[in-house]
């Protein structure tokens, strides 16, 4: 039963030390070409936002219909925010559309539905050298942790005619809806990293968590990366509180 | 020597000991320890019974509590603790008959009626803890009390160990506890220790500072500290990927 100990998988942007400990057997193969997808119940405050076939195509025209600069910020006139007392968290945001190099279009979206493919995860994870986990368990685990929030990278063709979704980051937060969270498995594409788009994903979460009132948001962050959090506003160990791990007895 | 021993053995199984865990008694007490009986079954948790346990045991959920002008930690506030059990995934409970303990008033044996004898109306609140997970990878351990009076028994261990046991058969060997230095001691005992990966624990502790310009931040109160909500990014500043 040890060698299923899944690895505390912390806030990492660089690869891991994995020990064999952590070498995960997924006993439980999936099938090929079997997507997990999990479609999150919308929660009752945010807003709905309709994930139908040609959402993308629709938001995607819409913005680049008015948009004639190679790097444009667009605050998506579609999308908005209240200001006062609660607030809807939307579902999706749209935090870049640029042209790439090679004359593609790029959009960068931020979603906290938590539509994850955990294929596309796990690639994801390989990309940055974390240890593999089962499929099976990170599927549950995405079904049941409080907020999913996700990074696509939405690439058009110059032609238009190919469109390429692909994920690019992830970060969760388990919670008890009242008091604690604690954010788990942040990661960013190593080839998306360096652009603010990690900062992003944890302030995003840390807002909609401190919107619905959770003040113990907490997390467990490797050495490497716990500056990143601390630019944040995170602290580590205030006031003398520390994490323990409940350690196998073997 | 022969009568002795029976003696003592006859006297044990008509004591008033359930079957369920039973905590070492102290060597030195003559007395016997109260009977307990510990239960995961979450409807037999009553929110306000939580409310008064952590009451007496100055216990906050908040991680920064505030305390009154009299040193007392204010009191849990009801309706969220209601929610914070509906989404934990354990909640242990340890019960014991209000005559047992020190402080409850004395019945005359006319005032016992049918439910004092059969019945659970008498059933106090003298421990508790609750885990919140993800019921896949992780799980992280919460508000595990017991009142002052029954301390130093090993029922804070047995909470523990009855919550470690649901989670192992689930699958689930990530079990964080965040705690205090206070705390350090009783979770090192149940198993804990820091980790072994060596991350570092941090909570969000941003608060508005004298300098920064408040337009447009929030801030929201979590206990006794005052916590800087990040502004809605609507646009993020992305340089051209060469």
């Amino acid at each position: 039963m040890c060698s299923l100990a899944a690895p505390r998988v912390c806030f990492r942007c660089h690869p891991c030390l994995s020990s064999s400990r952590f070498e995960v057997r997924n006993n439980k193969l999936l099938p090929p070409g079997v997507y997990l997808r999990l479609k999150r119940k919308p929660e009752k405050r945010l807003e709905r936002w309709f994930l139908k076939a040609g959402f993308w195509d629709s938001i995607a025209s819409s913005i680049l219909k008015n948009n004639n600069a190679t790097e444009t910020m667009v605050p998506p006139s579609t999308l908005h925010e209240e200001e006062e007392g609660e607030e809807p968290i939307p579902d999706q945001l749209l935090l870049a559309d640029r042209s790439l190099s090679d004359g593609t279009q790029e959009q960068i979206i931020f979603s906290l539905t938590g539509d994850v493919d955990v294929h596309a995860l796990q690639d994801l994870c390989d990309k940055v050298g974390w240890p593999r986990r089962p499929l099976s368990k990170v599927a549950v685990s995405l079904k049941n942790s409080f907020l999913v929030a996700t990074l696509y990278s939405i690439t058009k063709s110059p032609e238009g005619d190919e469109e390429r979704k692909q994920l690019i980051g992830m970060a969760r937060a388990t919670s008890d809806q009242a008091f604690n969270a604690t954010i788990w498995d942040v990661i960013v594409d190593p080839s998306y990293q360096g652009q603010g788009l990690g900062k992003a994903l944890v302030q995003k979460l840390t807002r909609a968590l401190l919107q619905r009132d959770i003040g113990n948001i907490s997390l467990f962050a490797d050495s490497k990366v716990v500056d990143f959090y601390k630019n944040l506003g995170f602290e580590a160990d205030p006031e003398g509180i520390k994490g323990m791990f409940w350690h196998l007895p073997f | 020597m022969a009568i002795h021993s029976t003696l003592a053995i006859s006297y044990a199984s008509l004591s008033p000991i359930e079957p369920q865990s039973k905590p070492k008694p102290k060597p030195k007490t003559k007395l016997n320890p109260p009977p307990l009986s510990i239960s995961t079954n979450r409807s037999s948790v009553d929110p306000v019974q939580v409310q008064h346990l952590f009451a007496s045991c100055g216990h906050s959920c908040h991680r920064f509590p505030r305390t009154g002008p009299d040193g007392r930690v204010e009191p849990v506030e009801l309706e969220k603790l209601r929610v914070a059990l509906a989404h934990s995934f354990v909640v242990v409970s340890v019960l014991c008959k209000a005559r047992f303990l020190e402080g409850e008033k004395e019945k005359g044996v006319l005032e016992y009626g049918f439910e004092d004898l059969f019945g659970d109306s008498d059933q106090r609140l003298v421990g508790f803890g609750r885990a919140v997970s993800d019921c896949g990878l992780t799980a992280s351990i919460h508000d595990v009390v017991v009142i002052p009076s029954l301390r130093r028994r090993g029922i804070g261990q047995k909470i523990i160990n009855r919550i470690l046991r649901i989670l192992t058969s689930r699958g689930i060997y990530d079990i964080s506890a965040l705690c205090t230095e206070n705390e350090r001691l009783f979770f090192k005992a149940c198993g804990f220790g820091f980790d072994s990966l060596g991350s570092t624990t941090m909570m969000y502790t941003q608060s508005p500072g004298a300098t920064t310009d408040n337009d447009g931040f929030t801030v929201t109160t979590s206990g006794r500290m005052q916590l800087l909500v990040p502004p809605p990014t609507h646009q993020l500043k992305l340089w051209k990927k060469d």
